[in-house]
């Protein structure tokens, strides 16, 4: 009888091909079509199946993203925190699937962007702010709230400045995923300096630039690859580059500095 | 001169008459078959006769009820006593609760076949009691816990069912139910730091056993109730680990 008290939030399970034509059944692509159906009928009526079909396109293969191991994890963190010590290669794998060329996922692939790692190391994060403000003696949940709120108002920054640079070097059809996934990756040297700051105020001092630096590293050799394989045209290979990726890691500090600002 | 009216004799109506024949008879002639006024029949009432048609017709609309209401009232009673008890019907199997309670309390061996039906009614008096003992140390958390135990199952919703892929069939409900079930041992912690002083390393130890202990068993319980393969436990593992830190927060600071 327990059983039977309902599961109200029970998401379905992905639907075969419906009237839009689309294909794919993979779990989150699942999720969010049955979101969206559920509301996308009472809110948008017409234009839901233009809302859905936009918002898959962008969020389609969330899945992919996900298909890591803990292997990977472990050697991707190694290439986040230290990319000077990457002794292989820096481009993405491809394989040719149903006559277009896709690359290879996470699990097979060192250098592909992934969402797990950017997502819990942005709860690292919230939690490490937590017990840094409770360590300052300045611990209450609305201040959590609100450092979380500022950690993703940040992290959404980032993603419009780098797709803005992406788009204005020509490579704009870059997935909206793995800009937010390059973006994410911040967090992770972020949650080692808000942790390295909780047992000695002075060592953020000089973590967080060498960390910044880090970032910066890590940054311009994936948008190198990122912008080689999406530029047309090669000659455009030029100062413009490069001044525009150094602008992006040159702004790795300024926003590292304001997420670690903890409590201040 | 004076004239005769032709008044028709006013027949009070006894209880044996139905109330239709009233007017028949006041429509009548003045020669009805029967005397127009007569004492009561002694079997029909004992009333007097100009109040009997109150006297009559009082038990007769009871007389007319009276039947459905004891059938109406023997039948609310009996649909009373065939009601089943109050718990069962709002679903709560306070035997199972308890089971599921004390497999919990086991850090080491997790039994995950009691937990295969999920309900709400087990993390209820957790979270509930988790309150009770923040509210004790004088933080006021009931609005915080709730909204931080929505949020936090959620993100495990996600994480899982992304990771498991296709094969992933944890549901919302299931989720809930385990991480709610899961926060016992921060109740006891919630409850052990009430008699800790908060300054120390010893409130800190504690902090990182009870989180242990219940990312130990979130992470075993998720593992084999819904399908995910093993290479994923740890990745699991970290995850429940984070939320369950998160609510070790509220306790220690």
């Amino acid at each position: 009888m327990n059983d039977n008290i309902g599961n109200p939030a029970g998401i379905q399970r992905p639907h075969p091909p419906g009237p839009f034509g689309n294909a794919f059944y993979g779990t989150g692509s699942g999720i969010i079509r049955g979101g969206l159906g559920a509301y996308g009928e009472r809110f948008l009526g017409s234009s839901s199946e233009f809302m859905q079909s936009n918002i898959s396109q962008h969020l389609s293969d969330s899945q992919y993203y996900f298909q890591v191991n803990g292997q990977y994890v472990r050697n991707k963190l190694k290439v986040i925190l230290l990319p000077f010590l990457h002794r292989g290669h820096w481009t993405r794998i491809t394989e040719p699937v149903g006559g277009r060329l896709s690359y290879k996922p996470p699990v097979h692939d060192i250098n592909a962007p992934d969402l797990y790692i950017p997502f819990m190391a942005f709860g690292t994060y919230v939690v490490l702010a937590g017990f840094m403000l409770g360590v300052l003696g300045r611990f209450t949940p609305e201040a959590l709230s609100l450092q979380f709120t500022k950690g993703l108002a940040g992290w959404f920054f980032q993603i419009l400045l780098l797709k803005g640079l992406l788009y204005s070097l020509g490579s704009g059809e870059a997935p909206l995923l793995d800009v937010v996934a390059y973006t994410g990756y911040a967090f992770t040297g972020m949650s080692v300096a808000v942790f390295a700051r909780i047992f000695w105020n002075y060592s953020y001092y000089f973590l967080l630039p060498w960390i910044c630096v880090c970032m910066g590293i890590f940054l311009v050799k994936t948008m190198k690859r990122v912008l080689l394989g999406g530029t047309r045209s090669y000659e455009k290979h030029t100062n413009r580059h490069h001044y525009l990726l150094l602008f992006m890691a040159a702004a790795q500090f300024p926003w590292f500095f304001w997420l670690g600002n903890v409590g201040a | 001169m004076a004239k005769e009216f032709n008044v028709p004799p006013v027949v009070f109506p006894t209880s044996s008459s139905t109330p239709a024949a009233v007017p028949h008879q006041r429509r009548a002639t003045p020669a009805p078959s029967a005397p127009p006024f007569q004492p009561p029949r002694p079997a029909t009432s004992t009333a007097l006769p100009f109040m009997s048609f109150d006297i009559g017709a009082a038990p007769a609309p009871s007389s007319f009820s009276a039947p459905s209401f004891p059938s109406a009232a023997s039948g609310s009673f009996s649909s009373f006593d065939e009601e089943p008890p109050l718990l069962e019907e709002l679903g709560i199997n306070t035997r199972q609760i308890w089971l599921k309670t004390t497999s919990i309390l086991n850090p080491i061996r997790v039994n995950p076949n009691i937990h295969e039906d999920a309900d709400l009614s087990g993390p209820f008096i957790f979270l509930m009691a988790f309150g009770l003992f923040q509210l004790l140390a004088g933080k006021f958390h009931f609005g915080i816990i709730l909204g931080w135990v929505t949020v936090a199952s959620l993100f495990l919703y996600v994480v899982f069912n992304m990771l498991a892929g296709r094969n992933g069939n944890l549901d919302l409900y299931r989720c809930l139910s385990l991480v709610g079930y899961c926060m016992l041992p921060m109740v006891i912690f919630s409850a052990v730091s009430l008699f800790v002083p908060h300054d120390g390393v010893v409130i800190f130890a504690m902090a990182a056993v009870f989180v242990l202990w219940s990312t130990r068993i979130c992470t075993r319980l998720l593992v084999e109730l819904a399908s995910c393969g093993e290479e994923h436990r740890g990745l699991i593992a970290y995850a429940c680990w984070l939320v369950y830190l998160l609510f070790s927060l509220l306790v220690i600071f």
